[in-house]
Formats: structure tokens, C-alpha cells, sequence
């Protein structure tokens, strides 16, 4: 019962006597974190092409390879696929994870996640029928303005977020606001990086208007809210002097 | 979904913990509302059972029977759902996560035959599958709802528990019948009149249709009937054997 001991804890320096007894519990089947966020990730990069450039057994073969005229749709494609990119290229070179692995089941319910409400949002955007945004222009430009900032906002998070590990360790330490003006939503919030991955979603639905990128929008926020507030409590826990004007997701809200 | 007992893994006492002899359960002020909601419960569920039996009787005939219990049998499946968002927010105290699931699973699909299919389209009103299911969900609740009474007031009768996690043998695939069939009558209807879809174009950039979502539902029944029958069948096995024990304790 109670916590695991931690992976760079020594045996000489627990709080035991002459003799000890340890527990092992199997995890059962596990995969790295970095493979499964590899696999993940890319999905949805490869499945939206499939629909943006029209395969014939998903429009039909009349439609096949056709474009749309909606300069929208091409945007829409960019800003999804530098999305995913981006998310590729933290995997490997930004983020440190605690824990090296995760259960093998995981991979396949994060998967059919991913993956399948990226063919279900990228059918409707590429769709032939696909009617562009009602205020035009202007919504578009706004929705890029506001995905571009939120993009920086959450990379500039995980860059810093990385730093608080650089030597290596292991161990949680209180984030804080450095000089980069997008980290000041520390102030504000224990887990920004989410806040900022909820407004690039929030900016691709205004973008696309698209009720299903919506949904997907709706639900990342959930989940989002859920780990943000598990994250909250336990930096609540862990420190004493924790700054007592964050909230876990939105600031002063949530 | 039918069943004689949804939420399996609720054990004697219905809303307690686990099993006989250190029971937490709830305290007095909601025990007592509790035992009020259970009988109110029991009370509906005979009300239309007795509503059946009188059309029945009056009518000579089992056709038709819907409309004579259309309305209890609105208000009183609903209400269920009131019962499972307490039993969600915790509320209600001592439950296993999996029979919330459960229990969730069951009253979302019984919530959905009532108003999205036989509500929602007036044609299938008349067909027989409905008093199928409408019959086997009016036993089970009965049984079910007067089981947590008496488990609140610490006096369960043996045939009580005996009938709950015995007569969904027969009950719960009559439901499913029932239902299955229901949907499948109601297939043509919700293709002519486009009901409850939606197709492109159109400026939020989205489709559904229900006929296909009609399908689907039929199909998730085979996955998921098998796994809740046996569930109750383990289930069974459990509590009915325990209770042979007990007795011979005593």
C-alpha cells in the first residue's frame, strides 16, 4: 500500500531496519512513453493527407485527387500538420518524461483516439460539400492569429517545463514565469501548456467552423481539465509555498 | 437493456458496501430518503404493471398496449437516470466503479429505446416487441427497487434476492428481444422521414444519420448482451451460493 518507492531511491538509505521486505507489483506489458507518443502523433499527420488530397475510396472516385477552391481548407491542412509536427519534435527533443513507460493497452485506446477523430474531423474540412467559414476573412485571419500565438504559448511551456530538468533529474520543482512573455501564464495557472493546447483547438475550430473539430475541441478540454487538476493538486501537495493565485487550467475559473 | 439486476456487482444490501457483516451503508437521514426513493420506485413500476394487466383485461387483446402506460413508463425510466447521476457524483455512497458503469450502460440504452426510438417514432408504437421489453424491464424494476427497500431496512426476504438474481435468466434476453426488435421496426420509418439527421451541405460543416446510428446501436448489443448476461450469471453464482453458507452459520 501507499506510494511506490522511486526509481533513484537507494536501498542503504530507507527508513527500514536490518531487514526489509519489498513489494513488486507487474505493471503488465509496457511501452515507452516516447514510441507511444510517436506512433500517436504521426497518425494523424498521414490520415489527414489521405482525406486533403482526396483518396479515391474516401469521397468517391469522381472526386478523386480533386482540390478544394477554398484557400481555408489548404490552410486548415498547414496549420493541422505543423500541429502534429510540432508535437513530433517535442516528443524527441523537449520533453522528459517521469515515467519511462506506460501500459502496453494504452497505445491502442490513445490510438483509435487520436487517429480516429483525426479521419472524422479531416473528412468533413476536405469534403467537397465543405462550406467555408460564415464571416469569412475576417474569422479566418483572426482563428490563424490566435492558433500561431497559442502554438508558441504551448511550445514556450514545454521548453520551460524541460529546463526545470535539465541535469537529468527526476524530481518536480515549481515552475515559474521566465523572461519569455508567454510563460507569464504561470502566474495564472499550474499547467498552461494545456490552457495553450485548448486555444490552438479553440482557434482550429473557429478556423475551420467545423462542428466535429468542435467536439474534439469539447473533449480535449475534459480530458485536459482533468490532468491539469490532478497536476494542481499534486504540486498543492508536494509544496508547502505554492503560489496560491494559480488555478489548475483557466485562470482564476477553473 | 434488460435486466433483473442492473448494477451487478451490488451485493445483498443494494446501496452498502461489499458484503453481510461490516456493512458502512448509508446514514439515517439517507437511508430514510433512500428507502422513500425505492418505494416510490417499486410503487411506479407496479402501476404499470397494473396498468398493463387492466388494458389487457379491458381490451381483450395484447395490441396496443403502450399507450395505456406511455406516460408512467416515460417518467418512471427516466427517473432512473436521476439514480445514476447520484450514484456518478457519489452521492450515494459504498458502489464498486464497474456496476456504475454497468448500471450507467443500461439506463442510457433504456432512456434511448424510450424516447429516442419508441417516442420518437409513432409507428413502431403498436408493435408487439415494445410490450416485449416494456414487460421485462416492469418485472425487473419491480423486483429491483423493492430488493434495495428491504436491503435498507436490513429485512431481506430470500425470495426477494432469489428472484433478482434468478429471473433475469428468462427477463433479460426477452428485453433485449424486445428492444432489438423495436429498433429494427422502426429502421424504415427513420429512413423516410430523415429523422434526427442531419447532411451536407451545410455552414457547420457536419452529418449525421440516424438510420446508420440505429445500426450501429443493433450491432453494439452483440459485444456488449453476452458480457452483461455472464457478468450476472458470475454474479449469481456468488451471492446465492453465499447466502447458502450463511444460512447454514446460523
Amino acid at each position: 500500500e501507499g506510494k511506490s518507492l522511486r526509481d533513484d531511491e537507494i536501498l542503504q538509505h530507507l527508513p527500514v531496519g536490518t531487514t526489509a521486505t519489498l513489494y513488486f507489483k507487474d505493471l503488465g506489458p509496457q511501452i515507452g512513453w516516447t514510441t507511444v507518443f510517436l506512433i500517436e502523433y504521426t497518425g494523424p499527420l498521414f490520415i489527414y493527407f489521405l482525406f486533403y488530397f482526396r483518396m479515391p475510396f474516401v469521397y468517391g472516385l469522381d472526386e478523386r485527387f480533386t482540390s478544394s477552391p477554398h484557400p481555408v481548407v489548404n490552410l486548415a491542412c498547414i496549420c493541422h500538420s505543423f500541429h502534429y509536427i510540432k508535437r513530433l519534435i517535442e516528443t524527441v527533443f523537449v520533453h522528459r518524461f517521469s515515467h519511462g513507460t506506460m501500459p502496453l493497452r494504452n497505445i491502442v485506446k490513445n490510438c483509435l483516439y487520436y487517429w480516429g477523430f483525426a479521419a472524422w474531423l479531416a473528412y468533413y474540412i476536405n469534403h467537397p460539400l465543405y462550406t467555408p467559414p460564415s464571416y469569412g476573412k475576417k474569422q479566418i485571419n483572426f482563428a490563424v492569429i490566435m492558433f500561431l500565438l497559442c502554438e508558441a504559448g504551448n511550445f514556450s511551456i514545454h521548453v520551460a517545463l524541460s529546463d526545470l530538468r535539465r541535469n537529468g533529474s527526476k524530481t518536480r520543482k515549481i515552475p515559474y514565469p521566465t523572461k519569455n512573455p508567454f510563460t507569464w501564464l504561470f502566474f495564472f495557472v499550474s499547467c498552461p501548456n494545456y490552457t495553450y493546447e485548448v486555444g490552438t483547438w479553440i482557434s482550429f475550430t473557429i478556423m475551420t467552423q467545423c462542428v466535429p473539430v468542435g467536439l474534439f475541441t469539447l473533449l480535449c478540454f475534459i480530458q485536459m481539465t482533468i490532468w491539469a487538476k490532478d497536476k494542481h493538486c499534486t504540486y498543492l501537495r508536494e509544496f508547502k509555498d505554492y503560489p496560491s493565485l494559480r488555478m489548475p487550467i483557466i485562470p482564476f475559473l477553473l | 437493456m434488460a435486466a433483473s439486476g442492473s448494477g451487478g456487482s451490488r451485493a445483498d444490501n443494494g446501496y452498502g458496501s461489499q458484503q453481510p457483516r461490516r456493512r458502512k451503508g448509508p446514514g439515517a437521514l439517507a437511508t430514510a430518503y433512500l428507502v422513500i426513493y425505492n418505494v416510490v420506485m417499486t410503487a411506479g413500476w407496479l402501476v404499470i404493471a397494473v396498468g398493463l394487466v387492466r388494458a389487457y383485461l379491458a381490451k381483450g387483446s395484447y395490441h396496443s398496449l403502450y399507450y395505456s402506460i406511455e406516460k408512467p413508463l416515460k417518467f418512471f425510466q427516466t427517473g432512473a437516470l436521476l439514480e445514476e447521476y447520484l450514484l456518478i457524483a457519489k452521492y450515494l455512497p459504498g458502489i464498486v466503479p464497474s456496476s456504475v458503469v454497468l448500471t450507467a450502460f443500461q439506463v442510457m440504452s433504456r432512456v434511448f429505446l424510450t424516447w429516442a426510438v419508441t417516442h420518437s417514432v409513432k409507428e413502431v408504437q403498436t408493435e408487439d416487441s415494445v410490450l416485449l421489453f416494456v414487460v421485462a424491464w416492469t418485472i425487473t424494476e419491480i423486483i429491483r427497487y423493492s430488493f434495495y427497500t428491504f436491503s435498507l431496512l436490513n429485512h431481506l426476504p430470500y425470495l426477494i434476492k432469489w428472484a433478482r438474481y434468478t429471473l433475469f435468466i428468462v427477463l433479460y434476453p426477452m428485453g433485449v428481444s424486445g428492444e432489438l426488435l423495436t429498433i429494427y421496426a422502426a429502421l424504415p420509418f427513420v429512413r423516410q422521414s430523415g429523422l434526427y439527421s442531419i447532411s451536407l451541405p451545410n455552414k457547420y460543416n457536419f452529418s449525421f444519420d440516424y438510420y446508420t446510428f440505429l445500426i450501429l446501436v443493433m450491432i453494439s448489443y452483440i459485444p456488449i448482451f453476452p458480457q452483461l448476461y455472464f457478468h450476472m450469471l458470475h454474479q449469481r453464482r456468488k451471492v446465492l451460493s453465499h447466502t447458502e453458507e450463511h444460512k447454514k452459520s446460523e
